[in-house]
């Protein structure tokens, strides 16, 4: 079962990154990586990497988040309609023969070393109040509302402007 | 029973998305993006290759490298991010081609 759930959160964390890339709109590609974020968070928390997933957590899934936002809304450029069929076939290409190359050296590798001190995904939650972790979470959900809520005002104002320049 | 390959297969997975963005990608912010998975795929390999082989155990001293490499990729993320509004103001745009003007 944990197994299950493990392979769950790792699938989503790839989909989510597949979807930030390739979703049209800027804003839902930055909302995209952080739920990536914090599906490998969850990954991480569950091979018993405590500090890394929270410090990962708070600095890409908060501190750049905001800073990606605050980017996106100042550009001004909140789709993205460049698309090259050419350059994206190669770059599949590409990408496809370099990863199939690298998991065939890893599993013929016979790597089979077990990690983790957590068997059960729910005792996550057991951990994050053993090891007094509250405090940062209310941090990465502090992060995250900011981000949020920046992004929103950015946004709101130059909609605004644009208006008031139609307007004029 | 979690395996250290698991982790390392979605490591490289999640390198190949990043991978794919930086090559197959135009605006500068989706190849930002691409980069920052692509750190976040190294940070993942490192601590699935911090396991003890002796006991099988987590190392803690392994996520020291993980927290330089966050260090160092939130430096390169920052610079790269200041870069992309230097270029807009120039240009207007985001499109990877127009990063040649930088230099006026």
């Amino acid at each position: 079962m944990s197994l299950v759930a493990i392979y769950i959160l790792m699938i989503l964390a790839i989909v989510a990154a597949i979807f930030a890339l390739e979703s049209k709109n800027l804003m839902v590609s930055v909302i995209s990586l952080i739920v990536m974020n914090f599906f490998v968070w969850g990954v991480l928390l569950t091979y018993g990497a405590l500090i890394i997933a929270w410090i990962q957590l708070i600095v890409y899934g908060g501190g750049f988040t905001a800073l990606f936002i605050v980017v996106v809304a100042l550009t001004e450029k909140q789709r993205d309609e460049t698309f090259e069929l050419w350059k994206t076939i190669l770059a599949v290409v590409a990408v496809v023969v370099i990863v199939g190359l690298l998991i065939f050296a890893v599993t013929q590798s016979g790597i089979t070393n077990i990690v983790g001190d957590v068997s059960d995904p729910s005792e996550i939650f057991t951990i994050l109040w053993r090891d007094r972790t509250t405090d940062v979470i209310l941090q990465g959900v502090l992060f995250f509302v900011a981000s949020v809520a920046i992004g929103t005002l950015f946004l709101q104002h130059n909609r605004k402007k644009t208006k008031e320049e139609i307007k004029a | 029973m979690i395996e250290q390959l698991h982790l390392l297969i979605l490591a490289i997975i999640l390198f190949g998305v990043g991978l794919y963005a930086t090559l197959g990608k135009r605006n500068v912010i989706k190849i930002l993006m691409g980069i920052e998975i692509m750190t976040i795929s190294i940070n993942v390999a490192f601590i699935a290759l911090g396991t003890d082989i002796a006991n099988g155990t987590f190392k803690e001293f392994t996520q020291i490298f993980p927290l330089i490499s966050l260090a160092v990729g939130a430096a390169v993320i920052a610079v790269g991010l200041a870069i992309v509004i230097n270029n807009y103001r120039h240009t207007k745009g985001v499109d990877s081609d127009e990063m040649s003007t930088l230099k006026r």
